[in-house]
């Protein structure tokens, strides 16, 4: 059998309409992580003194929003490329935030995650494994990273003991099918074994990755009596830097969501950055857990706050009851709805003073 | 009678369907794949195209990168619904094109074809949406009970929307399966639609506790006792568009390019000629527009918020 592949669009040169499509993409890109035009509420919570005060971040990338405090237009240039690459990054005294969105992994990359990288694992289904945001302070030596390979690694190579809700189900309706006419109709050997899990792994990819540090060891010093100043964070100060990302998504083959993403908001002062992974697996149980750093820059302090939310499927939809919507589930598919309405079952915060 | 062009015009518009229109429609389609066997005989040449997901505009794409349906013959994989934005236009325009050309589309009914399925992924949801009420879901859902559960091309080539089941390993085992009902949670009719392969030894349940899991030897097995030399099926996205699996008896085939808006992925369709060689077609996703240029596919960015 002969075999013809027509190689991809783009070999001779690049279309018109492509480069088109490029600029397009780009421009929703960058407008995308653009700040809101300052409306009256913003305007009116930001002290006068911060916005007359010379800006101090540098913007490392053409390709940054451009920024009123920056006092300067910037006219992006798009490498014509699809899908688009996009690396902003940011400097605020010695803090360096820097992200980076790509596709899914391709075949090749997937193949060396598999079976190199994270052996034992079947893969979610797609994986941003070349996407990251990443802190880092050169002159105190230290860096946190969020990736998708690291918060793979933390997924368990065995059995979770979660089932799908119709797992009972459909194993008795095959021991059954089994017995009663296996000796005719199962010419193709299938036997109780077949209803065996060989490959063990945590089908659910249950993480609770952290970010990953660039130093030998770890320098957080774990302090469950700190908090995050959410009186700081609530404050609308300028957003001057702002991304959001999926790390890997499953949709358990139909059977709910496995989600990691990751989000940063860097304001003059201080950065935020949420991970949160996000497990529904549908009439079982939810899952939501949250990993909030948060830099105060001059300061140099680093605090970490993760907490664990789990609740049964059916539990936390009750909670739902004055539901106006036609789907009262729609409310289990939105994570911070689920985050409120779960119990937190392990909270723990650790801190860094350089 | 019906002007089904004029309602293949207005769906590739993305322009609203009268909910009459639609039940005509899905009545017509019904009485049509009614005479259809579980397993549908397909001759050569013929175009095989993976989930849809719907995503109207590839779905445009992929008629006009693939010859189109005037002039090409196409199997469908299943999954036209869930997820994509246009789950309603993509689904409603294969039918007409089906009712249309009856001879040149054949439909294959995926996991998403499900009343409890796409009352989860979006499509109940956009036709709430779209009428105000759940009727247009519905008259689909009838649709979907009667779609084929797979085809066969020159005798040589399966397909099917997911994989293979431990309970019927002939295609003439899968022809006596009664169809005509709401996808069960259990027994071959679920396994085709649900099974994936992997690189497994033999028949072993999914660490999910439900569906089954094949590998190389119930392929081999699957096309020596059929007398065929490949299984197509969909189901799993591919980055680049299509997976050969086994030595190229199993090929994956994935028609929804940049998947859920955000996953940068192509798709493909495969074509299959006279000869049996296959040739790969891949195409990329368009930025769609309506009539004063402005991209109308809703993008999944999100906006810049004090998330605490």
């Amino acid at each position: 059998m002969s075999q013809k592949n027509t190689p991809p669009l783009r070999s001779p040169g690049i279309n018109t309409v492509q480069i088109n499509a490029a600029r397009e993409m780009h421009a929703q890109t960058v407008r995308a992580r653009r700040m809101p035009m300052p409306t009256s509420a913003i305007t009116a919570s930001s002290s006068p003194a911060t916005s007359t005060m010379p800006p101090r971040h540098t913007c490392n990338n053409p390709n940054n929003p451009p920024c009123v405090h920056c006092g300067s237009v910037i006219i992006p240039s798009p490498r014509a490329t699809l899908p688009l690459e996009d690396n902003p990054s940011i400097s605020i005294n010695d803090w360096t935030i820097s992200s980076k969105k790509k596709p899914i992994l391709n075949s090749q990359e997937l193949d060396v995650w598999e079976n190199e990288k994270l052996k034992g694992l079947t893969l979610p289904e797609m994986i941003f494994g070349n996407n990251y945001i990443r802190i880092e302070n050169v002159k105190l030596d230290w860096s946190i990273e969020f990736n998708a390979l690291d918060a793979l690694k933390n997924v368990q190579l065995q059995d979770s003991g979660i089932r799908v809700a119709y797992s009972n189900d459909w194993i008795n309706s095959k021991r059954r099918q089994n017995s009663t006419n296996g000796a005719q109709r199962f010419t193709n050997d299938v036997k109780d074994d077949s209803l065996n899990i060989i490959h063990k792994y945590d089908w659910t990819y249950t993480t609770r990755y952290k970010g990953t540090e660039k130093s030998p060891e770890s320098r957080f010093l774990l302090d469950n009596d700190q908090t995050l100043p959410l009186d700081k964070l609530a404050v609308h100060d300028k957003i001057l830097f702002y991304d959001d990302m999926i790390l890997f998504e499953d949709e358990l083959a139909d059977n709910g969501i496995s989600i990691l993403n990751v989000k940063i908001r860097v304001m003059n002062e201080r950065l935020l950055l949420l991970s949160r992974f996000f497990l529904r697996v549908d009439d079982v149980l939810v899952r939501v857990y949250d990993t909030r750093l948060y830099v105060e820059f001059d300061e140099n302090r680093v605090v970490r706050e993760s907490k664990e939310f789990e609740g049964k499927y059916h539990d936390v939809l009750a909670k739902h009851r004055l539901s106006q919507s036609h789907d009262p589930k729609a409310a289990l598919r939105d994570s911070n709805w689920v985050a409120q309405n779960t119990p937190m079952i392990k909270r723990e915060c650790e801190i860094i003073q350089f | 009678m019906m002007d089904l062009d004029k309602i293949i015009a207005s769906l590739r518009e993305g322009k609203h369907i009268p909910e009459e229109t639609v039940f005509r429609l899905c009545l017509n389609s019904q009485e049509l794949l009614m005479n259809e066997g579980n397993v549908t005989q397909v001759d050569t040449p013929v175009t095989i195209c993976g989930d849809i997901h719907g995503q109207l505009h590839d779905l445009l794409t992929l008629f006009e990168k693939s010859g189109g349906v005037e002039k090409t013959r196409y199997i469908f994989l299943g999954d036209f619904v869930d997820r994509g934005f246009y789950s309603l236009e993509s689904f409603l325009l294969l039918l007409c094109y089906k009712l249309r050309y009856p001879d040149r589309i054949t439909l294959i009914r995926g996991n998403h074809e499900t009343r409890q399925i796409t009352k989860v992924y979006g499509f109940y949801d956009e036709v709430v949406r779209k009428y105000g009420n759940s009727n247009v879901w519905r008259y689909c859902c009838e649709v979907f009970d009667y779609l084929s559960l797979g085809a066969i091309i020159n005798n040589t080539i399966f397909c099917v929307h997911g994989g293979l089941s431990p309970d019927m390993t002939t295609v003439d085992e899968i022809r006596t399966i009664d169809r005509k009902q709401e996808v069960p949670h259990e027994g071959a009719m679920c396994d085709l639609l649900w099974s994936d392969p992997e690189d497994v030894d033999t028949w072993s349940l999914s660490p999910r506790g439900a569906g089954f899991l094949f590998g190389k030897r119930e392929v081999d097995q699957f096309l020596e006792k059929n007398n065929v030399e490949l299984i197509a099926r969909a189901h799993q996205l591919v980055m680049e568009g299509y997976k050969e699996m086994f030595d190229g008896g199993l090929v994956t085939v994935w028609s929804a390019p940049n998947y859920c808006y955000r996953c940068g992925n192509v798709a493909a369709v495969l074509k299959i000629d006279d000869e049996l060689n296959r040739e790969y077609t891949i195409f990329e996703a368009v930025q769609a527009q309506n009539e004063v240029g402005n991209a109308i596919i809703p993008t999944k960015k999100s906006q810049m918020d004090y998330f605490l």
